[in-house]
């Protein structure tokens, strides 16, 4: 089973700059948490604490918002699952 | 107003009536039009001027701000000489200029929970043009409310979004909400708006004249950097504490 997360550029820094970045899981919370296996420093980028997404980022699954409830959702091989930062400025 | 085509504004408007899905007609909708841009910075001065330029007929511009000096890297309708000056004020002496064929409002004053009815009342479009988010949601819920589409754009370095809004028909922004956001001065380049602002006016426009697909249910990213746009599913909440209780 292989998902790929798409990463923001603002959190590129965290993940040696690498744009996509392959996990497994089987929710897109797992998915999630294999990133952070991989490159620790996207917790306090993605989590605002354990199971909690900071308010400004935003998880698409497979081109499609996951919100609400996104870590529980379901993911199956060959999904895509980007993290974007919700904008604000005018 | 005499909702027909005067000579001058045949000449004026020649070039895009000649588009198949405008026409004479559409021309003449445009003149009937009343549009809401809520915000006459970074992306209020990209979405008036070409909405203005293209003949909408009544243009309400709201800003309570001034001009500063550290606004004219984006806000290109205001300038040096304007500084100090309300920005509603500033862009809509430019407009007027632009295109004396239209009616420009402009208020100067806070959008709030209490006044936010009162400022869009009689409007058939709102235009997101603000800088911050709780704004955005009271305007949100304003349109929904009075079942005005709304049309929403956000900026941010070199990236944008934008998102139409059809109350009680497409996702509206609240159904996106995670929470509070930060709030403050955002880093941002002029080109940014001015690509976002652009989008949105069109939008609107094709709302206007009911052609084209709109951007419901979809929310398009930019990211000027890579030069890409994305573009992502947004669908209703049924749990939204904005819309969620209309009727599809």
């Amino acid at each position: 089973m292989s998902v790929k997360i798409h990463i923001h550029s603002t959190h590129r820094r965290f993940t040696e700059g690498r744009e996509v970045v392959a996990v497994e899981g089987k929710t897109v919370g797992e998915c999630l948490n294999h990133l952070v296996r991989q490159f620790p420093d996207m917790q306090k980028a993605i989590f605002a604490k354990k199971d909690k997404l900071h308010n400004i980022v935003e998880v698409y699954l497979n081109h499609a918002s996951a919100h609400p409830n996104e870590l529980p959702k379901p993911v199956q091989d060959g999904d895509e699952i980007h993290l974007i930062l919700m904008l604000a400025g005018g | 107003m005499d909702f027909l085509l005067t000579p001058e504004e045949r000449e004026r408007y020649s070039r895009q009536i000649l588009i198949e899905e405008i026409g004479p007609e559409g021309q003449e909708r445009l003149k009937r039009s009343r549009v809401v841009i809520a915000g006459a910075g970074g992306l209020g001065c990209s979405i008036v001027p070409w909405l203005a330029a293209a003949g909408i007929g009544t243009l309400r511009i709201i800003d309570h701000d001034e001009v500063e000096l550290s606004n004219l890297n984006r806000q290109i309708l205001h300038w040096q000489e304007d500084l100090g000056k309300k920005k509603a004020d500033s862009a809509g002496s430019k407009m007027r200029r632009l295109n004396p064929e239209i009616r420009i409002e402009t208020i100067a004053e806070s959008i709030t929970e209490k006044n936010a009815s009162t400022l869009v009342h009689g409007y058939e479009a709102i235009v997101d043009a603000m800088d911050n988010l709780l704004t955005r949601y009271i305007l949100n819920r304003c349109a929904i409310e009075k079942n005005i589409p709304f049309f929403h754009g956000a900026v941010q370095g070199f990236e944008g979004r934008v998102m139409t809004i059809l109350p009680g028909k497409t996702a509206c922004l609240r159904c996106l909400y995670r929470g509070p956001g930060p709030e403050g001065k955002f880093p941002v380049i002029g080109v940014t708006p001015a690509v976002i602002g652009s989008i949105q006016a069109t939008e609107v426009i094709k709302y206007l004249l009911g052609i084209g697909q709109l951007l419901t249910n979809r929310m398009l990213m930019y990211d000027g950097l890579e030069a890409i746009f994305t573009e992502f599913a947004v669908n209703r909440n049924p749990d939204c504490d904005h819309c969620g209780t209309l009727a599809d």
